[in-house]
């Protein structure tokens, strides 16, 4: 009996440590420049796709106001090297919002944003940027992106006569080296009277897997399509989240919110978003992982751990890599102000316990997480830091090097 | 409770000139006979006519906020008095509406709603004709209780007692 009570807390003990110290960050990396009166960093876009690696390329996008307007901007670093470029202006326009970013091929970026109620897409090649091409049609925001097999998806909701629709994009890329958009299609062929909002995807090989906020239902649900032919057409939409209600006559279902997807292992997918289940503890970070691209969703699953079951979580994303691995980032403050807080599976297929890096945790706030996993597993991860709420923000880097098992 | 209404003061007060970038036309869904506006709006029109605001978080879907809607905001002498002695404004905790700070910050409703702690909805914030936050409720209120919340704005009673004081007093 007191050998079986120390064998489970042996195995409690190793299970925790395994979590803590699946990636080591050593140091962390600024992105731009020490934080300076009135300028605010953003990383606010659709599926927080806002870091990507392209071979021994790592590059970061975001928005700020530097010059008064906001505008989004990119650096890039090769893996090696200690810093990265300095900002490299992807938009134009008067105001350009919430950028994303996927990899294309080595060295090779593509990045969506929105620009005066547009959505725009253009590649980053090193320091250099392609042309940019305008996708949408009506009033648009909120795009997203993926790649795969040399193909750009964008994905954006768009808002014409009142009526919603969520159109996704298929870019090629020419031997010079430009964006062509190949196809534009709507997910749904009737467009709602109901918002379409937050949309994330996917990509691998043949497969598109697109995810966004629906509230068509009367109340906000995570639903999901699947593509097998690249983005030229797409499956009737299938609940993601799995909905609670019955509190009270009026109770149609719990909220959710903001989902992010990832691509891992041959045909895997990961999606995780904000899910209030849970009651008055706000916000829960809950996660289903999807077999063939996407096409089907597997049972809901809790990623926080118990120590997070009574705080609020925001801000949840996600990376995984062709190696079958995968992870998931949120910031909560269960300890006082925010910090950034990781959970992937572990060896017994469960999310392991929250791990909050050192060098995105402790004095200050530190929040808006984005992650990319190489193809080593380690963890590349971007955030906003800032004294505290009011104070102006900085941008950071962190590479976690994956520890062998 | 005075630290907790020190800390919306110092967010909420940051927003007394805060500028609004429209995206797409998303509003959730506050009651709809009462006269509603923006956060934005109703700053402005608070300032520029020195009324009491009411801040209302809702979110689409919200359960308890439908009860209220139904149950609640249905009540003819509570819709007459807020309409017209509060200037009405509602938040979507998870809209992507975009707001401009003083400072020049921007966020969206739903951060705005999250750096303000607000964990569920409906959560309800009274401000003075000053624009000074004075209380919160969270979750269902019945119509008594909106009203009792209604006349220590109105009567001016914040300026001398707490709330509490008040409603043991009433």
């Amino acid at each position: 009996m007191r050998s079986g009570f120390w064998a489970i807390c042996l195995a409690l003990m190793t299970a925790s440590v395994f979590a803590a110290d699946r990636w080591q960050f050593s140091s962390r990396t600024a992105i731009s420049a020490q934080p300076s009166s009135g300028l605010f960093h953003q990383l606010g876009g659709a599926g927080r796709k806002h870091i990507a690696i392209a071979g021994q390329s790592v590059a970061v996008v975001w928005e700020d106001n530097r010059n008064g307007d906001p505008q989004v901007y990119a650096a890039v670093k090769q893996t090696t090297d200690q810093a990265f470029s300095p900002s490299i202006q992807v938009s134009a326009g008067s105001e350009s919002y919430e950028p994303t970013i996927a990899s294309v091929a080595d060295g090779v970026f593509a990045i969506s944003w929105e620009q005066d109620a547009e959505i725009h897409v253009r590649l980053l090649l090193g320091s250099g940027l392609s042309d940019a091409v305008r996708l949408s049609t009506g009033t648009a925001a909120q795009a997203t992106i993926a790649a795969a097999q040399a193909k750009v998806y964008v994905a954006w909701p768009e808002q014409s006569a009142r009526q919603w629709t969520l159109k996704v994009a298929r870019l090629g890329v020419s031997e010079s080296r430009q964006l062509t958009l190949e196809s534009t299609v709507a997910v749904e062929a009737q467009a709602l009277a109901t918002p379409l909002l937050f949309p994330t995807l996917a990509a691998k090989a043949e497969a598109l897997c697109v995810a966004w906020e629906d509230r068509r239902a009367g109340h906000t649900r995570i639903l999901s399509s699947f593509s097998g032919d690249q983005g030229l057409s797409f499956s009737p939409p299938q609940n993601l989240n799995e909905f609670y209600s019955n509190r009270n006559a009026y109770d149609m279902g719990n909220g959710v919110t903001r989902v992010a997807l990832a691509a891992f292992g041959e045909d895997e997918v990961v999606a995780t978003w904000m899910d209030k289940r849970r009651g008055g503890a706000g916000y829960g970070i809950f996660a289903s992982l999807g077999a063939d691209g996407g096409e089907f969703f597997g049972p809901n699953e809790k990623v926080h751990g118990e120590q997070g079951d009574r705080q609020p979580h925001y801000n949840p994303a996600a990376a995984g890599n062709m190696a079958g691995e995968f992870v998931v980032a949120w910031d909560d403050f269960r300890r006082g102000d925010s910090d950034i807080w990781l959970s992937s599976y572990n060896d017994d297929m469960e999310w392991s316990e929250d791990f909050a890096p050192p060098v995105a945790a402790g004095q200050g706030e530190q929040s808006h997480p984005s992650i990319a996993l190489d193809e080593q597993g380690n963890l590349h991860l971007v955030w906003i830091e800032r004294a505290d709420l009011a104070a102006p923000t900085r941008l950071w880097y962190s590479f976690g090097q994956r520890v062998p098992d | 409770m005075s630290k907790l209404l020190s800390s919306y003061r110092q967010h909420l007060l940051s927003l007394l000139c805060l500028l609004f970038f429209p995206v797409f036309s998303v509003v959730a869904a506050p009651p709809e006979t009462y006269k509603f506006l923006s956060l934005t709006e109703a700053m402005q029109q608070a300032s520029a006519q020195n009324k009491p605001m009411f801040l209302y978080f809702g979110r689409y879907g919200c359960s308890t906020c439908r009860k209220m809607h139904k149950e609640v905001f249905t009540n003819d002498e509570m819709q007459e008095k807020y309409n017209r002695d509060f200037v009405l404004a509602y938040v979507d905790t998870e809209s992507g509406k975009r707001i401009k700070l003083p400072s020049g910050e921007r966020m969206t409703e739903m951060q705005f709603a999250s750096r303000n702690r607000i964990l569920g909805t409906p959560t309800f914030i009274y401000f003075s004709k000053e624009q000074k936050p004075l209380f919160k409720k969270a979750g269902f209120q019945s119509i008594e209780q909106m009203n009792a919340y209604g006349d220590f704005i109105r009567g001016g009673h914040y300026q001398t007692k707490t709330l509490k004081q008040y409603l043991a007093a009433k």
